[in-house]
């Protein structure tokens, strides 16, 4: 009970797992959110011998009343949330505007910015109570440059950015602090699996650095901008993406 | 486990305020610091300190604004440590004045010890980074660099100048695996601020920060120490706001 505790949505797989790996050799207790159970199961089988105990809640976290369910039942096994970090989301679907009808613009919007205002609102008020915490949203490099056939996407994203600030401005009051960190081209399964290896290794060598992020960079700075050492950052963002983007 | 366990680590200006943070940060956490600094005294009492602590440091009077100067100072650091992998250019001046009773010599002044001054050290310091493929360079911006400053065009110029620099060279150096970052720091508990605040107004500007309170050198230095560290070597071309949400960007 005395851990901190970290709830990471959609920290499944991909980046989200790599964080969950990460805040839990960092000693917390991470509390994983997913539509996933089997990804979910398995990245809790990852963290092994570990200190403290992982969890797993399965939801759809565009649903209100799922949200609520998750995070009361979190707040009165644990008690307590000390880091909240929103990376459920995604691409979903790419196409020219005149190709996304209405549902996709409507899912793509839900799952990426809709799910970050219900959970962000879900801990405020323990967040408040406690006088503390931190909150990291998840934007792109899309959110700053926009990129074809991602209207959706790069709406959603640049969406968050905005977001975060207000949500910077409305808590820091109450010695909360809340962040985007944005990640660049990053070899999860997911995207990886969305090339072959002759145009991944093209794309990677566009990027200054050459190379694409791998999932526990993007978490080094997720945890970088939850934890002590950004005690005085909050509004900010965090680009982890090789040069790609410099805004 | 020490984060900069074996590094080196120059940082200019680093006889008070932020760079003298920055420099007991980054001994502490392992690196052998060179303590570049205009004034000797000044370089030798962080350096003591950083010694008093455990750390290892060498101490080198250097005007950034001088190329012979920081050549000088880049071979003392190869002698006393053979390589350099980190870089943090902090030595700064704000002087105030509106841009209509600007002196020349001011505005070569400030452009030549924040802009020209972060140049040459960073020139100096980069064969070394591209022979080992590896390094960060660290450079201290401003608020004032986003968004202008109504008492210091220069100021607000070489900082500005500075987020180009770094972005220019990051894109440069990162093929070989050099990152390079900015810090940008709000209103500062440090001398700087006060050289054109009373304390009364120093501290009434928390009340505009969301955090509300003024920054504080440590806060620079666990930033400096992130960007140095292992944990980003995949954050280039950065601007990291450590200001409490003062701007947010």
């Amino acid at each position: 009970m005395d851990s901190k505790v970290v709830v990471v949505t959609g920290g499944a797989s991909g980046i989200g797992r790599a964080t969950v790996l990460r805040f839990s050799e960092e000693g917390y207790a991470p509390v994983i959110l997913d539509r996933d159970a089997e990804a979910g199961a398995e990245t809790l089988s990852l963290l092994g011998s570990e200190p403290v105990e992982g969890q797993f809640i399965r939801a759809d976290l565009t649903r209100k009343a799922e949200v609520t369910a998750a995070f009361d039942s979190i707040l009165s096994a644990r008690g307590r949330i000390d880091v909240l970090v929103n990376l459920a989301g995604g691409t979903f679907h790419k196409g020219a505007i005149h190709e996304v009808t209405p549902a996709q613009w409507k899912e793509c919007l839900d799952l990426n910015l809709k799910t970050t205002f219900l959970c962000a609102q879900a801990v405020i008020a323990p967040m408040k109570q406690a006088g503390r915490g931190t909150i990291v949203n998840t934007a792109s490099n899309f959110g700053i440059t926009g990129g074809a056939e991602r209207t959706h996407y790069a709406a959603s994203k640049a969406a968050i950015i905005a977001f975060s600030k207000s949500l910077a401005t409305e808590l820091a009051p109450h010695g909360i602090r809340v962040n985007t960190i944005a990640p660049g081209l990053t070899g999860t399964e997911r995207v990886r699996g969305k090339y072959d290896a002759d145009e991944w290794a093209a794309l990677s060598g566009t990027l200054p650095m050459g190379r694409a992020a791998m999932p526990e960079e993007i978490a080094d700075g997720i945890f970088f901008l939850a934890g002590d050492e950004s005690d005085y950052v909050t509004g900010a963002t965090l680009h982890v993406n090789g040069g790609m983007v410099m805004p | 486990m020490r984060r900069l366990e074996g590094r080196t680590a120059i940082v200019t200006g680093s006889g008070q305020g932020i760079g003298e943070a920055i420099a007991m940060a980054m001994a502490e956490e392992g690196a052998g610091v060179v303590v570049a600094e205009l004034r000797e005294e000044t370089a030798d009492a962080v350096r003591r300190k950083i010694e008093e602590g455990g750390g290892t440091a060498l101490a080198h009077a250097t005007d950034v604004s001088q190329e012979p100067s920081v050549d000088a100072m880049v071979q003392a650091c190869l002698e006393r440590f053979g390589k350099v992998d980190i870089l943090v250019n902090n030595a700064g001046i704000y002087p105030t004045s509106t841009v209509a009773d600007m002196d020349e010599d001011e505005w070569e002044r400030v452009i030549g010890t924040n802009l020209f001054g972060t140049f040459l050290c960073s020139r100096a310091v980069t064969p070394h980074m591209l022979q080992q493929q590896g390094g960060r360079i660290i450079s201290i911006t401003s608020g004032r660099g986003l968004q202008g400053a109504d008492n210091g065009a220069h100021y607000a110029s070489s900082k500005g100048g500075i987020i180009g620099f770094t972005k220019s060279l990051a894109r440069e150096l990162a093929p070989a695996g050099v990152a390079v970052n900015c810090i940008c720091p709000g209103v500062s508990d440090t001398a700087q601020p006060r050289g054109h605040r009373t304390e009364e107004e120093l501290y009434a500007s928390a009340a505009r920060i969301p955090l509300g309170r003024i920054g504080q050198p440590a806060d620079m230095a666990r930033a400096a120490v992130f960007l140095a560290s292992d944990r980003a070597k995949f954050v280039t071309g950065q601007t990291l706001v450590v200001n409490g949400g003062a701007i947010m960007q």
